[in-house]
């Protein structure tokens, strides 16, 4: 700051800095002009030259505010539009997402050999990170969608009540989905915690888990997993859009991916392992729990992949 | 009671698009940014210096407004002045206007 630039410069010169430059120098001249047309008057009428000076700045408010008036910039990161969709997608990501890799990320650190204690901090330090990266880059979406107007005018012309959803349907489906991930976190704990700490002295004097060693260190349950995970946001997709016909098959074959492999598992006896159940005195076990998750596969998947016909039915029927 | 605050929002809310048409009739002859903040005041239209300038930028880039450099004067002033888009439209707001004071005398009439 020079002892020369006066207020009226550091005034016009800190409202044009966010000003795009073509229109610089013709706001700056008028803005010039009307600043000095005001101090005029007010000297006329007997203000001294500095405080006319400071009330004509005073009055034309914060230059940022300006500036902003000026270029017809919005001064909010996500506006009135946009901000209840916003809060309800970042609370739905992170009350689901966030505890489901805090549990996981403990369960598989506890079971690569770590302490529980360690286990139990990583996770907690991996959880925080989630959830901050979840809600930069959510913040991050919704401020883009804000400013770019061709995504605004499209989204409030195509709007019309016929696009909204069934008010019962739309809520047992949130539940279901809900109830899912809660599901599926208790399947995967579980599992792990019988492989693991359930585990018995086989023949060899290795400790052996109720499922078939080597299928577990394959890594084929991190696919079952990852397949298991990537249906949560292919759920919560068609719960925004609404099932479609499209939906349910895309639905159908992402069951059947699970499906048919794991009752072919289980049906083949590569699933359980014969030398856990012969150790824990019960040899026939192994047969009798391959016939049960056979059932329970089939029953699960089936529901699902009915589910999102029924679904796309009734979608149908109400438009 | 109405508190201060909730009353200025009000208040501000319905006067909001007067200033518009108080500028288009206004700038049917053409002036300059500070004479016409000037004009509005005498003629009871509170507005501040900085809702007016970009107010006038703007409708000067729908095209209701028209403006040109005088540089004649002491110092160098962009004057403004209504276009023909501009004084068709204050032809409508200001039948908008009447209407909507004959349809608050006709309430008046039925209470």
């Amino acid at each position: 700051m020079t002892a020369t630039s006066s207020p009226t410069d550091r005034y016009v010169a800190a409202t044009l800095r966010s000003l795009p430059g073509r229109q610089r120098q013709d706001i700056e001249a008028e803005l010039r002009a009307l600043i000095a047309d005001a101090i005029d008057d007010r000297r006329e009428a007997g203000v001294d030259a500095d405080s006319a000076e400071r009330q004509v700045l005073t009055e034309l408010g914060a230059p940022a505010r300006l500036a902003a008036s000026y270029s017809e910039r919005s001064l909010h990161l996500i506006g009135p539009e946009f901000y209840l969709d916003y809060v309800r997608v970042l609370m739905l990501l992170l009350s689901t997402l966030v505890p489901l890799w805090f549990v996981i990320f403990g369960l598989v650190t506890f079971a690569d050999g770590s302490t529980a204690g360690v286990a139990f901090g990583g996770a907690l330090y991996s959880a925080l990170e989630t959830a901050m990266s979840i809600a930069f880059f959510t913040t991050l979406v919704f401020a883009v969608i804000e400013r770019v107007s061709a995504v605004r005018t499209k989204r409030t012309a195509t709007w019309d009540p016929s696009s909204l959803p069934e008010v019962r349907d739309k809520r047992d489906r949130f539940s279901v989905l809900i109830g899912g991930v809660i599901f599926l976190a208790v399947i995967v704990i579980s599992l792990v915690l019988i492989q693991t700490v359930g585990a018995v002295e086989g023949p060899g004097g290795a400790r052996v888990g109720p499922v078939d060693s080597g299928l577990w260190e394959s890594g084929v349950f991190y696919i079952a997993l990852l397949i298991a995970i990537a249906s949560i946001p292919f759920h919560l997709l068609a719960y925004y859009t609404g099932w479609s016909t499209a939906n349910a098959i895309a639905n159908t074959v992402f069951v059947a991916l699970f499906a048919v492999p794991a009752v072919w598992l289980a049906a083949s006896g590569r699933l359980l392992s014969d030398d856990y159940f012969r150790a824990v005195g019960w040899p026939e076990g192994a047969d009798v729990i391959a016939v049960v998750v056979i059932v329970f596969v089939l029953l699960i998947t089936a529901s699902d992949a009915v589910g999102g016909w029924v679904r796309a039915s009734k979608k149908r029927r109400t438009r | 009671m109405l508190n201060e605050e909730a009353l200025a929002t009000h208040r501000q809310e319905l006067r909001r698009g007067t200033i518009v048409l108080a500028c288009l009739l206004l700038l049917s002859r053409p002036n300059y940014g500070y004479a016409l903040l000037d004009a509005l005041e005498k003629s009871g239209f509170d507005v501040d210096a900085n809702t007016l300038y970009p107010l006038l930028r703007r409708l000067e880039k729908q095209g209701l407004l028209t403006s040109e450099w005088n540089t004649e004067d002491s110092r160098p002033r962009k004057f403004y002045v209504t276009s023909k888009e501009g004084a068709a439209l204050a032809d409508t707001l200001k039948r908008d206007w009447y209407d909507l004071d004959s349809a608050f005398l006709s309430l008046k009439d039925d209470s």
